[in-house]
């Protein structure tokens, strides 16, 4: 192939702007508005990759989304991209790229050695020969990996960002070549929101292309522009460009990426603007007018650089006014790539037109080619192209002119461009998304979308398997015509017209024969970007692989990047023939999201960098900034984890904060417990519904511990629910669990028991919460707060009191989750800030000291309480916890979950149970997670008892503490288990689960 | 992504504003203790899992909180309608309750 | 130490982002702007809105009637937002808030009903510009075209749920759970990039019902305790 430059009069570049950019290190120009691919057939490049399996060189196949090949990695550095297409690369000033494929070279490949010694990669190569021994494996995937030298994932950041749009529209079109047009046009006089998407840099699809086309007397790009002026004009229809439809889901909603920057140079490039916006579209009915793509035919060495569809040989010459080659053989079994044969002699190549029928074409675009310079030869196929790394000739064969068979040799011709035209396939993805199964039109070749669409879609246009341009826009404008009119949305007005050349029949033709049997001649290609030849579909078969989804998943057909666009009906068809069955009955793969690759970038939006999830913080928060504190997250709460002195790591500081929550006082930010205002008459019966524990006795003023099960009998949640007045309690969840209780008690409440009155309302947010621990705690609340009486007996532990605490109304609760003497002060958060600093300001004298959820963690665990999600994990009931006193099988209403713990398999004396762990090593700390084992032994399979749930150094007892939990743990005290973990097995003896003050005298005080 | 009715916000919105909450009209038995063993399992594990239309419960979380009924078709995915679970309690029986 | 030496300051959800430091007067370049609106205070009433006796206790109190599914009332009170069959959210000053909760409180005895404080729960955004409905269409997937003034709904943005209501042509307010509220504010400020956003002062309240109602930051009034 020698490409070069013509001036065509309906080209779409502006030759008076060059464009410079580099390629696989050399530097080229172009023009604005060329592609990569044109702007390189253009500039006379040819091999732009090695193929995947055989590292045989590779040139430009398509211009479009269909291109197998041209996958380039473009630019470097954080915005580089790997295994873009080059015909969907809009060329700008400065670009770089490069070929992703040829390694160690382009130039020296090591697979194409590999192709030639093998000579035959059969399907399931790379299962058949490289799975013994199978622990090599690894060892070969990577070779293989980088061999197959598909681009490179960019390592840096990406220093562009996206975002995302929602639509509501009465009408989505997508696709912008004529039907398109009109349909947007039709739906928009009519007054309805339409949306018209189009992944090209202008509206127009084929007419692009079409040089000579005309609709309404008019040349068919200045119908374009007209169309689109008045489109623009109609406030109530927004056209997107650049942007491409690649999923369609339930109820019409199609996902669209548009590109915003990628067609600017880097400088022009708007840090305010996205590189790219997903566009999530709800459209009340989709017009798909996708077009169709040509198709390629099967013929022996049909991958060489040089050889291209038709099609795309149109569209360089005619929309970018590039040639493809200078000596060109165009290969057709249909009417329709004559006018590229026309075309490209006018433009001054010499063409041979080989056609496979016997007749040839219909005698007005025969006398058409011959008046333009080309030469017609009838009746002949290619058996195999002949170059090295380019074209240089075909071998031509004789064909029977009735059955599909080589009859005799052909001439061999000089060429350095050869062309085919399989016919058309539709572009019916997005009708197929969603369960929509494309119809085979046997008269047409190619699977179709139903012109009758769907309730909520249109299909119209070629995607619907309306070739000629007349047609199709007579077809779309009686479909959208019919469509207005049942929504007595008035008349349509007159169709545009244009005229359709008759045509003669194509000719039913997929793969050329070439004489010889399959895998005897040349490779023919159907797949190219994954190497999937017509001989390794008959293989396939002969291996009996009967479905076309296993054959697809056997070669690896239709696989790539370019998800079969130029292949999927070419290996339908010869694997229906090598079955013996039709095509229809064969059917097609399914079509899935996306129709062309779509970036992570696009797809994560905003949903990215600090707004990736949300991180809530506390009305403190601030203030342990200011401290230093280092942070955890809780779920989406980040809370400090603890609060680091110079000097201090993580076991330094905790061991000094929990020495100050037992031996003097400490202060920790509550407040992400999940809080839930509950009220009414039944509360309290309501309670008892679903805590596992009484509550008919709570009095105002009292607060309580309470487990909540599932209706499985596991614990789910657990928390100190505080009696405000007899109809009225503040409940409190876990950290993580507030959303899901109160959708819990919602639930129960609007399903099983509407009958009770109670109103749940969530006040997480509404209160900040300050635990002060310690045994100096009471001190310091005694300075804060003049009107509660903090004496021992009229405050007791689990008793709460209204006051002022700093001159702000407040809930005291004395509660502890330490074992200490503790207060927890809840105020309106909006004076968080201010209470905290107070807080510290009234502790300072005892060295308040402020602690994070890792002392938490550890003076919690000195006491044996669990936290629920950490010592439980869904599979625990109160009993397996050890915590019977927190469930009242008594209560006369069966609680949720109370059923379930008579079930037999809960009622299993040998179910993991809770425990305490003393290592033999005070100073080793076990593992979280951790396997327990009877015997230091590791045996396979190991008799595993259990795991340790959690494990802390504890400063206060000068040793290593852990709960875990253990099969028949409670009845297992003193027994010596082995935690394994890393390689290394720990002894640990079973003890009870509370290692501080297990009388639970210390909280009495 | 449906489109869900919320019979209480009176209006059309997205999944992602609701809660999938599971088979409806699933009854608790009236008195758990008396239940067997089998018949509590039936109650916890057991559900229709059908190929057709199945009346499901959804919760509208991002919205105003309430519980209803949805009878939707698991194969088509299309949905015949949001009712109070009430509402669509009668005409779940009215079906045939199945 | 004597409650008098005590002085209590109030902090609003948004306040460590210093928004009013960064406030701007803004101009028609500015796509879209916005700020939050401090310090409001903020009821919840649960109660029946088919029972007659709640309906008349609220509209005793404060002078609205119960709103529909979707829609706010408002007055002298504030803004009432309908949040389902059984609550409803009541924006009111500071000023009136103490009073207003007293006065509901007894006009519920007796009643199935409640008032809920949730001052310190929740915070407003105020969005405005001319690209205001295409900012709120980055961050969330309701119709937000369709939305006209008298209506709120709560609806999902990004990966919280806020509540959005139209007071006019102008502007719209976002309620939002105080511990959420950063995350509101980083993703409408990301959605608005490419817009020209700014930090916007707050206009003078004119017919908007929210605006309003703010004033400046109070310290809470020993007659604002309330038993509970
Ligand atoms: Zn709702």
């Amino acid at each position: 192939m020698s490409g070069y430059r013509v001036s065509r009069p309906s080209q779409r570049i502006d030759r008076d702007q060059t464009v410079r950019f580099r390629f696989n290190g050399r530097d080229y120009s172009g023009f604005a508005g060329d592609t990569l691919a044109s702007a390189l057939i253009a500039n006379g490049v040819t091999l732009l990759g090695r193929s995947f399996k055989y590292g045989r060189p590779r040139g430009i196949v398509g211009a479009g989304p269909e291109e197998p090949n041209a996958l380039v990695q473009l630019e470097d550095g954080a915005r580089t991209v790997p295994d873009v297409k080059a015909t969907q690369i809009e060329l700008y000033p400065g670009l770089s790229a490069r070929s992703c494929s040829g390694w160690p070279s382009l130039a020296l490949d090591l697979k194409s050695l590999l192709g030639r010694c093998g000579r035959f990669m059969p399907p399931g190569f790379y299962y058949k020969t490289f799975m013994a021994p199978v622990r090599a494996w690894p060892v070969y995937e990577k070779i293989i990996r980088k061999a197959a030298g598909f681009g490179t994932a960019p390592t840096a950041n990406d220093p562009d960002f996206y975002d995302h749009l929602h639509h509501h529209v009465d009408v989505l079109v997508v696709g912008g070549g004529a039907c398109g047009l009109w349909a947007a046009l039709l739906a928009g006089r009519a007054g309805l929101k339409t949306l018209l998407v189009d992944d090209q840099n202008e509206a127009g699809g084929w007419l692009l292309s079409e040089a000579s086309a005309r609709i309404d007397g008019l040349a068919a790009i200045d119908w374009v522009a007209s169309r689109r002026a008045e489109l623009d004009a109609l406030p109530n229809v927004a056209v997107l460009t650049r942007t491409t439809a690649f999923a369609h889901h339930d109820l019409n909603l199609v996902q669209a990426v548009e590109r915003l920057q990628d067609h600017l140079p880097a400088e022009a490039r708007r840090a305010d603007q996205p590189r790219e916006r997903l566009h999530r579209i709800r459209a009340g009915h989709v017009i798909l007018a996708a077009g169709a793509i040509e198709r390629p035919l099967v013929f022996g060495n049909n991958d060489l650089p040089g050889v291209l569809t038709a099609a795309a040989a149109q569209t360089y010459l005619n929309r970018y006014g590039v040639v493809v080659g200078r000596t060109i053989l165009l290969l057709t079994h249909n009417d329709a790539a004559y006018d590229t044969a026309r075309d490209l002699a006018l433009a001054g190549s010499r063409v041979t037109v080989i056609d496979v029928r016997q007749r040839g074409a219909a005698p007005a675009r025969h006398a058409a080619v011959i008046a333009a310079g080309a030469t017609v030869l009838t009746g002949f196929g290619i058996a195999e192209v002949r170059g090295g790394n380019r074209v240089r000739a075909a071998r031509l064969v004789r064909l029977d002119p009735l059955s599909l068979k080589a009859t005799g040799k052909g001439p061999v011709l000089n060429a350095d461009c050869v062309l085919s035209s399989g016919g058309l396939t539709a572009t019916v993805h997005l009708y197929c998304h969603n369960g929509g199964r494309p119809l085979w039109d046997e008269e047409r070749l190619s699977f179709v979308a139903p012109a009758g669409g769907r309730d909520d879609m249109c299909c119209v246009g070629a995607v619907a398997g309306y070739w000629g341009l007349g047609e199709a826009l007579r077809q779309t404008h009686e479909t959208l015509g019919a469509w207005l009119a049942a929504r007595g949305l008035g008349a349509a007005g007159q169709a545009p017209q244009a005229d359709d050349i008759p045509a003669a029949p194509t000719r039913r033709v997929f793969r050329i024969p070439d004489g010889r049997r399959p895998g005897a001649g040349a490779k023919a290609f159907v797949d190219f970007q994954n190497d999937v030849t017509a001989a390794d579909i008959h293989i396939a078969v002969l291996e009996n692989y009967r479905s076309v989804e296993h054959v697809k998943r056997y070669t690896a057909l239709g696989f790539g990047t370019d998800q079969g666009k130029l292949s999927n009906i070419n290996g339908f068809a010869i694997a229906a023939e090598a079955l013996g069955k039709p095509i229809a009955s064969v059917g097609t793969t399914t079509y899935r999201p996306a129709y062309t690759p779509v970036s992570f970038g696009a797809l994560a939006g905003p949903h990215a960098r600090e707004t990736f999830d949300p991180e809530r913080h506390t009305a403190m928060h601030a203030r342990h900034v200011a401290a230093g504190a280092a942070f955890e997250r809780v779920g989406q709460w980040m809370r400090p984890h603890y609060f680091p002195r110079p000097g201090e790591d993580l076991h330094a500081a905790v061991a000094r904060e929990c020495l100050a929550a037992r031996q003097g006082v400490a202060v920790m930010d509550a407040t992400t417990l999940g809080k839930i205002d509950v009220k009414g008459p039944d509360a309290r019966e309501f309670l008892n519904r679903v805590y596992s524990n009484a509550w008919s006795k709570l009095e105002p003023g009292k607060c309580r511990y309470g487990l909540m099960l599932d209706e499985n009998g596991m614990v789910m949640d657990d928390g100190v629910t505080a009696c405000l007045a007899d109809d009225h309690f503040h409940m409190t969840t876990t950290t993580g669990g507030a959303a899901r209780v109160l959708s819990w008690l919602e639930r129960w409440h609007q399903t099983e028991w509407p009958d009770l009155k109670v109103f749940f309302t969530s006040t997480t947010d509404h209160w900040c919460t300050t635990a002060v621990v310690g045994p100096k705690s009471r001190d310091v609340l005694m300075r804060l707060c003049s009107d509660i009486d903090f004496a021992m007996d009229a405050f007791k532990f689990m008793d709460w009191r209204d006051g002022t605490v700093a001159g702000l109304p407040a809930r005291v609760f004395r509660i502890s989750f330490s074992g200490e003497v503790a207060y927890e002060i809840n105020v309106e958060a909006s004076y968080g800030d201010y209470v905290w600093q107070s807080v510290l300001a009234a502790g300072k004298d005892f060295g308040i000291t402020p602690y994070g959820t890792e002392s938490m963690h550890v003076l919690r665990a000195e006491k044996g309480f669990i936290i629920v999600g950490q010592d439980s994990d869904g599979s625990m009931t109160p009993f397996d916890l050890g915590m019977a006193w927190a469930v009242g099988m008594k209560k006369p209403f069966s609680f949720l979950g109370r059923r379930s713990l008579t079930r037999s398999d809960t009622v299993r004396d040998d179910r993991k149970q809770l425990v305490g762990l003393l290592t033999d090593d005070p100073a080793a700390v076990l593992t979280e997670g951790a396997q327990l084992l009877s015997s230091p032994q590791v045996t396979i399979p190991a008799d595993m008892r259990g795991h340790v749930t959690s494990s802390y150094f504890s400063a206060y007892l000068g040793r290593s503490i852990a709960l875990a939990v253990v099969k028949g743990g409670a009845a297992s005290g003193g027994e010596t288990v082995y935690a394994w973990s890393g390689g290394q097995v720990t002894a640990a003896r079973i003890v009870s689960s509370v290692f501080v003050d297990p009388q639970g005298e210390r909280q009495h005080v | 992504m449906f489109l869900i009715y919320c019979p209480y916000c009176k209006a059309t919105r997205e999944e992602e504003e609701f809660h999938n909450a599971g088979e409806a009209f699933i009854a608790r038995p009236a008195d758990p203790e008396a239940a067997s063993d089998e018949e509590w399992g039936d109650y916890l594990f057991m559900r229709k899992n059908p190929k057709g239309w199945h009346w499901e419960q959804w919760q509208h979380a991002a919205g105003c909180g309430r519980v209803f009924a949805v009878k939707r078709h698991t194969l088509s995915y299309r949905i015949a309608g949001s009712w109070t679970l009430a509402a669509g309690k009668a005409l779940f029986l009215q079906e045939g309750g199945v | 130490m004597s409650d008098a030496l005590f002085q209590p300051y109030a902090r609003s959800p948004l306040d460590p982002l210093d928004l009013a430091g960064q406030a701007v007067r803004p101009s028609p370049e500015n796509g879209a702007w916005a700020n939050e609106v401090r310090l409001l205070a903020y009821l919840t009433l649960r109660g029946d809105s088919a029972d007659p006796a709640y309906a008349r206790a609220v509209r005793t109190v404060c002078g609205l009637s119960l709103p529909d599914a979707g829609r706010y009332v408002s007055g002298v009170a504030g803004v009432l937002l309908w949040r389902s069959p059984n609550e409803c959210l009541l924006l009111t000053s500071r000023r009136q808030a103490a009073s207003l909760r007293v006065a509901l409180v007894e006009a519920f005895a007796g009643l199935l009903a409640e008032v809920v404080d949730q001052s310190g729960g929740l915070t407003t955004v105020y969005l405005a510009g001319a690209e205001q409905v295409t900012v709120l269409r980055h961050m969330g997937g309701y119709d937000f075209g369709s939305l006209e003034p008298g209506q709120a709904i709560a609806t999902v943005f990004g990966k919280t749920a806020a509540v959005v209501m139209r007071a006019d042509a102008h502007g719209v307010h976002l309620i939002v759970r105080r511990s959420f509220a950063a995350y509101l504010w980083a993703l409408l400020a990301r959605s608005a990039r490419p817009y020209a956003f700014t930090v916007g002062r707050l206009p003078a309240a004119g017919t908007d019902p929210v605006l309003c109602l703010q004033e400046g930051a109070t310290v809470l009034d020993r007659q604002d305790r309330v038993a509970v």
